[in-house]
Order: C-alpha cells, then sequence, then structure tokens
C-alpha cells in the first residue's frame, strides 16, 4: 500500500504576497484558536485544506472537553479580500519537523507568504483587569526592522530555562527561518488564573496588531463586549467571594500570592467560569 | 565539519573519516538510572575518544533550547547523536553517544519507526568503517538492595555468543535468573540496536547493570551499575582505564541514596532490608530467607512502588 501524503488541499486560494497566521489548540486563554476563529468569521475565511493526523497524532482513542468528544485537527483558510491566510492546529505530538515543514510548504506554494505570524499566550501573574501587552520575537533582522515599527521586538533576551522545552512556535521560527521565509512570533501575557479559561483581552491585543498590520478594518465592538461581559462575570464571583476579591485587589496591587492562593483563586474562577449560563 | 551525507531523508554528518580496523562500536542512549549511557559516556571520556560525526537532530527530536537575543531569535539547540572513535593497540573503538532517546511526547523510551531509521543510521556508520561487533547498555531492574554490588545481565543477538558471554565476570544470562527460563525484553534503543543488528548481520551484546527494583522509579542516576557495566566492558574489550572517576559518582550517589532510604517508612526499610539476602539468579547459594519470606519481600515492594520489574 502505498503512502498517502498528509498534505491535502482542495482548494486554491487567491493570494500573492500574503501572509500567513498560525494558531494553534491548547493555547493559555484560548488565544491561538480564538483569533484564528474571530479573523475566519469576521473576513469570511474560506478552508483549503489540510494535514491529515495519522502521521503527527498519536490516535489512540479520543479526548473529551467540555462533554464532547475531540479529534485533532490541522486546516488552512484564506480571506479572500484580503491578503490573509490563517492556519489553526492542534499541536502535533511527534514528527514536528516534518508537520512544520508541511505548513512552511503551504505558506510558500499556495499563499506564496512573503510573511509568517504565531501567536501564542503565556502565563502572566497580573490580574485581569490590568491592560495586556504584546510581545514579539523575529526570526531575522528584517522581520525584527518590520515589528519595531509597531514596537513590538525592543530588548527582549530569553534562553530556556532548565527543565523546559521551547514552544512549537520557536520551532516553527528556526524551521521558517532555514527556508528564508521572514517569520514572527506575538506573544500575549495571560492572568494565570485565566489560563485554562478564556481571555477576551489577549484575543483584542492581538487583533489589533494584525488589524494594523493588514489593515484589516476590525470592528472591535463585538470583542469589547466579550471583554465586558467576562469583567462582569468575574465581578460577580469577586461580589460573591470575599476571599477570591481578595486575591484579585492584591493583584491589582502589584502583590504576589501564596502558592495556595493561588490554587484557590484558578479552581474558584475556572469553576465559575465553566458554569453554563 | 567536513561534508554532509544523506540517508534517505535523514542526514548524518561526517566531520572526518577516522582511520580505524575492525573497531567495535559502543553504543549508549538514556534510559532507567542512566546505567547505560554513563558506563559508555565514561568509557569515552577516559579513552579521550574523538568527534568525527552527528546525526542530524531535527527529524527525530524536540528541541531542547531557545536562544533569544534582542527580539531575535538567534538559535535552536537540540539534543545531540554524536560518534567518536579511538585508536587503541588492542581494538579500535567507535562510541555513539544519543543524548536522548528519539520518543514521541511524554514517552521516554524511543519505539517504531523512528527508533529503527535512528538504529539502522548509527549501523550505518558504523558499517561503513568496518564494525562487525557492538555493544550496548542499560538497566536491569532487579530484587536487590543498593548495598550489593550489582550483577550485569548480558543479552546476546546471536546463539554463538553465549559462551564468551558465560566467561565475562559478574555477569549473568536470562537464563540464569530464577523464573525466566531464558526469556525478557529490553525496552528502547538499547535493546532495538541489538535486533537490527541482528538483521544487519553484525554481532551484539547488550550488557545492563542490576539497579534495585524500588529506585527504578526516582529520578536518580545509578552509577553503581554503570562501574559493573563498564568493568565487563572493559574486560570485554582488553583495554585498561583508571576506575577514579566512577569512583567519585558512586560515593556520591550512594550518599544521596542512603539519604533517602533513611526517609523511607520503617516498616518498608525493613522488608527492603531482607533483599540483602534475595539470591534470585541460579545457581543457588544457601540463602538466609525463605522462598516464601522472598515472594512476600516482592509482593510488598510491588504494592509499595506499584512498579514491574523490567529491563531497559
Amino acid at each position: 500500500m502505498s503512502e498517502k501524503h498528509p498534505l491535502k488541499i482542495y482548494g486554491k486560494p487567491k493570494l500573492e504576497s500574503s501572509s500567513l497566521v498560525v494558531g494553534w489548540g491548547e493555547d493559555a486563554g484560548r488565544l491561538g484558536t480564538k483569533v484564528i476563529d474571530y479573523l475566519n468569521k469576521r473576513l469570511g475565511g474560506k478552508e483549503f485544506g489540510e494535514i491529515e493526523p495519522a502521521d503527527f497524532f498519536p490516535l489512540g482513542g479520543v479526548s473529551v472537553e467540555d462533554d464532547v468528544a475531540q479529534f485533532p485537527e490541522s486546516k488552512f483558510y484564506w480571506c479572500p479580500e484580503k491578503k490573509l491566510a490563517v492556519f489553526k492546529s492542534n499541536r502535533p505530538a511527534s514528527e514536528w519537523h516534518k508537520f512544520l515543514n508541511l505548513v512552511l510548504d503551504v505558506a510558500e506554494h499556495y499563499c506564496h507568504a512573503k510573511e509568517l505570524y504565531t501567536i501564542g499566550g503565556m502565563v502572566s501573574v497580573a490580574a485581569h483587569t490590568s491592560p495586556r501587552e504584546l510581545l514579539a520575537v523575529a526570526n531575522s533582522p528584517e522581520m525584527r526592522e518590520i515589528l519595531i515599527q509597531y514596537d513590538l521586538a525592543r530588548g527582549f533576551d530569553y534562553e530556556t530555562p532548565p527543565g523546559q522545552r521551547p514552544t512549537l512556535n520557536s520551532f516553527l521560527l528556526w524551521v521558517a527561518r532555514r527556508r528564508n521565509i521572514a517569520a514572527a512570533s506575538l506573544w500575549v501575557p495571560i492572568p494565570f488564573y485565566l489560563v485554562a479559561a478564556e481571555d477576551p483581552r489577549a484575543w483584542r491585543k492581538t487583533v489589533e496588531f494584525l488589524d494594523r498590520r493588514f489593515v484589516l478594518g476590525i470592528d472591535f465592538r463585538d470583542i469589547d463586549e466579550d471583554v465586558s461581559r467576562q469583567d462582569e462575570k468575574i465581578a460577580g464571583l469577586r461580589s460573591r467571594s470575599s476571599e477570591v476579591d481578595s486575591y484579585i485587589q492584591k493583584l491589582e496591587s502589584n502583590l504576589g500570592l501564596t502558592e495556595e492562593e493561588n490554587e484557590k483563586l484558578v479552581k474558584e474562577v475556572e469553576a465559575f467560569l465553566r458554569r453554563r449560563d | 565539519m567536513r561534508h554532509v551525507e544523506k540517508r534517505g531523508a535523514m542526514g548524518i554528518r561526517l566531520g572526518k573519516k577516522p582511520e580505524v580496523e575492525n573497531p567495535v562500536l559502543i553504543a549508549g542512549w538514556p534510559g532507567i538510572g542512566n546505567i547505560g549511557i554513563i558506563a559508555v559516556d565514561t568509557l569515552r571520556g577516559m579513552m579521550r575518544a574523538e568527534e568525527f560525526g552527528e546525526i542530524e537532530p531535527w527529524d527525530f527530536f524536540y528541541p531542547k533550547k531557545v536562544l533569544i537575543r534582542n527580539g531575535e531569535l538567534m538559535d535552536l539547540g537540540f539534543p545531540t547523536s554524536k560518534f567518536y572513535f579511538k585508536r587503541t593497540e588492542g581494538k579500535d573503538l567507535i562510541f555513539f553517544i544519543g543524548e536522548e532517546q528519539p520518543a514521541q511526547a511524554g514517552r521516554a523510551y524511543a519505539e517504531g519507526k523512528k527508533a529503527y531509521q535512528m538504529a539502522n543510521l548509527v549501523l550505518d556508520v558504523a558499517l561503513e568503517f568496518g564494525c562487525r561487533r557492538v555493544y550496548t547498555s542499560g538497566a536491569a531492574v532487579a530484587p536487590i538492595h543498593h548495598t550489593l554490588i550489582p550483577k550485569v545481565w548480558a543479552v546476546p543477538n546471536n546463539e554463538s555468543l553465549v559462551d564468551e558471554v558465560r566467561r565475562y565476570e559478574n555477569t549473568i544470562l536470562m537464563s540464569d535468573i530464577e523464573g525466566r527460563g531464558g526469556q525478557g525484553n529490553i525496552t528502547g534503543l538499547n535493546g532495538l540496536l541489538l535486533g537490527v543488528a541482528k538483521r544487519r548481520g553484525m554481532e551484539a551484546i547488550c550488557v545492563m547493570g542490576e539497579i534495585p527494583i524500588y529506585l527504578q522509579g526516582l529520578p536518580l542516576a545509578y552509577p553503581k551499575a554503570s562501574k559493573s557495566v563498564l568493568e565487563v566492558l572493559i574486560t570485554a574489550l582488553g583495554i585498561r582505564i583508571e576506575m577514579e572517576g566512577i569512583d567519585e559518582l558512586v560515593q556520591s550517589s550512594e550518599s544521596e541514596i542512603e539519604r533517602l532510604y533513611e526517609m523511607f517508612p520503617s516498616e518498608i526499610k525493613e522488608q527492603l532490608d531482607k533483599l540483602k539476602y534475595v539470591t534470585y539468579a541460579k545457581p543457588t547459594e544457601p540463602a538466609p530467607i525463605t522462598e516464601e519470606d522472598k515472594r512476600r519481600i516482592l509482593e510488598d515492594i510491588d504494592k509499595f512502588f506499584r512498579k514491574e520489574p523490567k529491563e531497559d
């Protein structure tokens, strides 16, 4: 039996000098998938291809999230009115280099992309009411020059600490650099108690940059409504639980919490936000 | 590195071609207690073997380190898989040291296609330089006490090697272990390389140092067993090295293990202390504890640590 090529392309995007935006599932604050879903919804994204999961995911069964069985997906979309394509995927569990090269094959040969951006959330100890920051890492001096125009990628040094591993976004940037594809990873710090929930402020911060960079003409009213809705929910929890309120107040005053307080806050907020309205 | 050679889609980089005659390959990857890798790497270091090549990592491994400077990704570091050589008056040696096994996310041991590809690449290089004999090394989880000198379990890939292995000191075959009937398995690349070597017509022997059953799940190296492995390897290879380096490692690990052991609950320690007298290898010598005692000790230990004995 001949091995099937894992890349399936079933539409021909009309894209020249475009950019590809990549978002992963299992991201802090669901940032990656939320931003990709939002761009697809606002810009009428059309699916044009996918990467078959068999080579990259264990497929020993299915995971269940929020009562529903999940299956790994790795799909490409393009936005007809804009020079933009997006890729939304679960994180592969093996053959990472091969997988990332397939993403770049599509960027290069089907999207004719000149730039690639990845989206990622990182854990922060700030309160949810504090403004979100956008951080960026470039994979080339030229890409860094572009980011500097947006006041990003300045003076940021980092080395993986012992016992930790680089992110998949760093891996993708490195593979892109070896293929001379300009790429940048965008990072938004997410309050630690929203990491497993959602963080609409972080979506907004990311979409704001993409809107400026690609002149997308986004109307932010709907995201702002999401931000207000979540603020109201957490305010409701604060008024019910003086303990939660005191923890968040401490964070708002730039004070740290004990490990026990951290855990309690995460548990309370997650349980409260998970409740169905 | 002087040139890059490609084998299929995977690459081997060879810096210079070592002038070696009928070399023996000694390969090691990390495993339980890092017993094999410590033995092989100690030997490599003591022999001052020279690096001459590596297997390109990116098709096998997830990166281990990123370096970002002033907002720009400068480099990504991967686990290394390197070749070294040493000419000696006796046998010439090629070493292969894999910093990690090419395992799937969340697993410690390589298996399936990736493991098979890695094993073949290692043997491609060995065969290119005329190698016909391979040694790998790992751990054998055994019902022993940490104050005892670990034995070495040896598994050859060919019946014709059994007599040779029997002559190694402090070494036992699977058939010497009570109740095993010569059966067992060796997990990961330290084992798989034996099979792939057999398939490619090469002689191979895996030498595994014993680690006490109660230490196998702890994130501790067990250099005491590496020393036993090293002693077998140097005898088999007919070479001499000073053991001081590994003796220091053994001493410091012994103190750490003793400190941990003191923290075990007294009833568990009481059971574990009986392992000082367990004889599980044939031929049995008169033992100060009964078969019933032995069965109960192993059951209790198993309950406490909830792990099955295994080799890697």
